[in-house]
């Protein structure tokens, strides 16, 4: 008996530690990596002239972001719930500043930063989490109007619209489908009418694919995806060296450091294509146990979820289960694109990819999650939160 | 805590509670879902890592993946002694690849076009087509400039090894070694007919280079590239360079259209000098005409005239048709409607009167008393008709026709060296039986530790009687006086033979000839002398040709330290030089 308790007591820790060591370990893969892919244009770029310049960067975003998370993970999750509505207001106000020249900044064509001395912020990504909490209070508060077209669903629509015409004025149609996966899955997963939810669904898709035809830009880079070897110098040029990568790898990969890809074939190798350098370097193994760390971080995520709402507890609930929809969502279109599955969007992979308000608010996010489920442990245990 | 819960916080927990429903079927569903894109995902990775494996790496391969040619270094060409006349010196060639560059700043711009004498604005146009992966900026620069303009750091802009051909003798004997093409292969000369063995092997490496063009490794074993070989030539460039200088000077003193000389080495035919005028620079042929490039010496034919003379003489003696103290009736006779007549007319001369007074008359009765077929053979085993396979390219082989058509006035008029025709490189090689004892040797254009073996084409005894009378011959009162040699005797026999313009004789256009050896006694050399078309009114063989001669052989002697074999007061004043008349 003594025994048995003592087995007990260990079983329960303060907080998820598997979570904590496969993002650890996500963490290590990203420092690992960011600095193989970039060590090449680091080292020859004019502008940087040092192998460690993206490296050393990364570690820095790093440090930020975890020294946020940890603030952040002191938080108790009922205050986010009480300042959902002004976190998404905060992030509509970041959407609309980003839009004013001089305050935005244009890369690539798309004006997508903000400019803040030490690191480019970048407001989809604080609109990502802040439609998580957002959706996930909402969903809430409106239980029992979810059935009704007017009351329980009109409003959320009109955030989201509203929220989808700020993203493509940026253009960012990436981060659309992921705040758009996000407020659907949680609406859905609260219990949304189902036939609400259908219309939802159908009108989404239709909109979508309007807005694919609507805009040349758009049309040209779903159909540079269709076929990359048409004009493989040309539009194709990214998506074919990034087959070409992950085609290199085979399965074993050709071995840490030995991409050739990454040495100036590849664009944006330590950003949005940082797959495919690991794929050319550590072959469909490295592929599996990386996107099995994504599904298992995943699975935790809805875990935590139902545990929340086993204690009644359903907006952290619907928290976690919004943070692991973002999650895997976003891995499934960063690594989709880089497989030529999905047209090109200008999505990093999180917790992976180099880029500073990407990597902060991934690690935010999951401070959230480990905060909810420390906050179910407590509760289990007899505590308050 | 509860307790400190707003009223509005308490009310929505309230609600909460029973209503949300959160089904289990649903969290399963959205979770089916992520996991299912998740096995998508790794199911395109097994399709794109092991079925599209071969393809993808075949199109990684045909970026990544480059051969070069490791280029040989061309042989060196060198004189008899050794001295390079054809080197090649490794230069740089700046290239770029526009569609890995930034856009270059203005500076640097101008830095490089400080560095590369080039306009900026000329740059920014080869750079402006960012598709290219290939522009050349500049070939063949000092290697020095090279690494100052790969130090200034543009990224895309690289330099790559290449061999300039070299000619440190310039015009000087541009047409024995030619030149190469851009290419670096031989186009003219020496270094097209010996391309071959000058060229080498170029070399192969395999290798994956990043996107800039950097190596990163090599994907197969290296085949290193074999040089070509050094050749030596025949020519002593001391001996060329005097010939070029004496040719270029006579052919401008006399307003001359061209001239040419040929050295041969008198005991083993090997070729020791042979210049033409005009010339031309191999080092810069900007500028060059067809006429400057012709090796006028090997593929110009012409009509020899009175040179031929004593070849033909020579084959009544071998016959026995005559001998040196038979005197022939030289009055003018006729040969069918033709009549043979000579310049100065003498009532009878013996053999060497006929060669001093050059006379028509006397050589064609010595020759017609040979029958048609004996002379021609004997033209024929001189090597008149016949390619004379030094390995020049272009080689012109003469006309010598079938006897069996032959009337007698033609046989008549080739032994006075018209109606056939011959390049200057067979005249000297047929002079090779009066120094080498009736042995013709073959013409070598490379050095040779071992001669290469003659044919005899006329006995000892004929052979020595003709050289004694070539040599009688530029005693006073013979027609060779002018290529006298201050310290050495001499043999020759001078020439000026009408031009042929359509199908007559023109009066006032000639060639001046002269075909001799030095020393008389011993030859060392013989010399042949062509200038075409004087017009500064001097224009016998005798009078603008021999001198030419005396200068190349005297001082071709002298830079040979042959010893001389006569006083140094045997020279004779020019005024004194009666001018012959050698037709």
């Amino acid at each position: 008996m003594i025994v048995h308790s003592a087995r007990r007591y260990t079983a329960i820790k303060p907080f998820d530690e598997a979570l904590a060591w496969a993002l650890a370990l996500l963490l290590s893969i990203s420092l690992v990596m960011v600095y193989s892919a970039s060590i090449a244009y680091a080292e020859a770029d004019a502008a940087t002239q040092n192998r460690y310049f993206y490296l050393i960067r990364h570690v820095i975003f790093m440090v930020i972001g975890l020294s946020a998370s940890y603030i952040l993970f002191q938080v108790p999750t009922r205050i986010w719930q009480k300042y959902a509505g002004k976190l998404f207001l905060l992030g509509i106000v970041l959407l609309v500043l980003v839009l004013v020249p001089g305050i935005g900044r244009v890369v690539n064509g798309s004006r997508r930063w903000i400019n803040l001395l030490v690191l480019n912020l970048q407001p989809s990504e604080i609109m990502k989490f802040a439609t998580v909490i957002y959706a996930a209070d909402y969903t809430v508060r409106k239980t029992h109007k979810l059935h009704s077209l007017k009351e329980g669903f009109a409003p959320m629509f009109a955030a989201m619209v509203a929220v989808a015409f700020l993203l493509l004025r940026e253009p960012d149609f990436g981060a659309l489908m992921v705040v758009m996966s996000i407020a659907m899955g949680v609406l859905f997963l609260g219990g949304i009418n189902m036939r609400i939810f259908s219309g939802l669904a159908v009108m989404a898709a239709v909109a979508i694919v309007l807005l694919i035809i609507s805009s040349p830009y758009r049309l040209k880079r779903v159909l540079g995806f269709m076929d990359p070897w048409d004009d493989p110098y040309g539009k194709g040029y990214q998506l074919s060296h990034s087959l070409i990568a992950i085609g290199r790898g085979e399965w074993y990969g050709v071995g840490l450091g030995s991409s050739i890809e990454k040495l100036f074939y590849l664009p944006e190798a330590h950003t949005d294509f940082i797959m495919a350098v690991i794929s050319e370097e550590f072959g469909f193994v490295g592929i599996c146990v990386v996107i099995g760390l994504y599904a298992w971080i995943v699975r935790r995520a809805f875990h935590i979820g139902v545990e929340s709402k086993k204690l009644e507890r359903f907006f952290q609930a619907l928290v976690a289960q919004g943070l692991g929809i973002w999650l895997g969502i976003q891995v499934f279109f960063n690594i989709g694109v880089n497989m030529g599955l999905l047209p090109t969007k200008g999505l990093t992979l999180p917790l992976m990819s180099f880029g500073g308000s990407a990597m902060l608010m991934n690690l935010i996010a999951m401070a959230v999650l480990l905060r909810v489920d420390y906050e179910n442990r407590r509760i289990m245990r007899g505590y308050k939160v | 805590m509860r307790t400190s819960y707003s009223a509005h916080q308490r009310e929505r927990l309230a609600d909460a509670s029973p209503a949300l429903k959160m089904t289990a079927g649903r969290v399963r569903f959205v979770l089916l879902m992520l996991g299912m894109l998740f096995l998508a995902l790794i199911g395109r990775a097994i399709y794109l890592q092991v079925v599209q494996q071969d393809f993808l790496q075949g199109q990684g391969e045909a970026r990544f993946r480059r051969a070069m040619t490791l280029e040989a270094n061309r042989g060196v060409i060198t004189d008899r002694n050794g001295e390079p006349l054809a080197i090649s010196s490794p230069v740089q060639t700046i290239w770029a690849s526009p569609a890995d560059m930034e856009p270059v700043p203005p500076a640097k711009l101008r830095d490089l076009g400080k560095l590369l004498d080039m306009a900026p604005e000329e740059l920014a146009t080869k750079l402006s087509d960012r598709k290219k992966e290939f522009v050349y900026i500049k070939r063949q620069i000092n290697p020095e400039v090279a690494d100052k303009v790969i130090a200034l750091g543009i990224p895309g802009i690289a330099k790559q090894q290449e061999y300039r051909r070299f000619y440190p003798a310039g015009e000087i004997i541009s047409h024995i070694i030619g030149f190469t093409g851009v290419d670096g292969k031989g186009q003219e000369g020496v270094e097209l007919a010996r391309e071959k063995m000058l060229s080498g092997k170029d070399g192969r490496r395999v290798v994956i280079k990043d996107r800039r063009g950097h190596i990163i490794e090599d994907v197969a074993a290296i085949e290193p590239p074999r040089d070509g070989q050094t050749l030596a030539l025949a020519v002593d460039h001391r001996i060329q360079y005097l010939a070029y200088r004496e040719i270029k000077a006579a052919v401008e003193e006399n307003k001359a259209k061209a001239g040419s000389v040929v050295v041969l080495d008198a005991k083993t035919g090997e070729l020791l000098a042979l210049a033409n005028y005009p010339s031309f620079n191999p080092n810069n042929r900007v500028g060059t005409t067809p006429e400057m490039l012709r090796n006028r010496a090997v593929i110009d034919l012409f009509e020899p005239g009175s040179t031929m003379k004593p070849l033909s003489i020579s084959l009544a003696l071998e016959h026995g048709k005559a001998n040196v103290n038979t005197v022939l009736d030289t009055h003018s006779y006729m040969i069918g409607p033709a009549t043979i007549r000579d310049v100065s007319a003498q009532p009878s001369l013996n053999i060497l009167g006929i060669i001093q007074k050059s006379s028509n008359v006397g050589t064609s009765k010595l020759a017609l008393l040979s029958s048609p077929q004996d002379f021609w053979t004997y033209y024929d085993s001189l090597g008149f008709g016949r390619a004379p396979n030094t390995g020049f390219p272009g080689e012109a082989a003469g006309r010598l026709r079938d006897w069996k058509n032959w009337r007698p006035i033609e046989q008549a008029t080739m032994s006075f060296g018209y109606g056939v025709s011959v390049s200057l490189l067979q005249m000297a090689r047929a002079y090779t039986i009066f120094t080498n004892d009736g042995v013709m040797l073959p013409i070598s254009l490379y050095k040779t530790s071992t001669p290469m073996p003659g044919k005899r084409v006329l006995s000892e005894k004929t052979a020595h009687e003709m050289h004694d009378l070539l040599v009688a011959n530029s005693e006073p009162g013979g027609g060779a006086v002018g290529g006298r040699i201050i310290g050495y005797s001499i043999g020759g026999k001078s020439g000026t033979a009408r031009k042929l313009e359509g199908r007559t004789y023109v009066a006032n256009k000639h060639r001046a000839l002269f075909m001799g050896f030095a020393p008389g006694k011993n030859p060392k050399l013989i010399v042949a002398v062509m200038i075409d078309e004087p017009t500064a009114g001097k224009y016998y063989g005798g009078a603008i040709s021999a001198p030419v001669f005396s200068q190349v052989a005297g001082g071709a002697l002298r830079v040979l330290n042959v010893q001389p074999d006569e006083p140094s007061n045997n020279s004779l004043l020019p005024d004194s030089t009666p001018v012959p008349a050698d037709f």
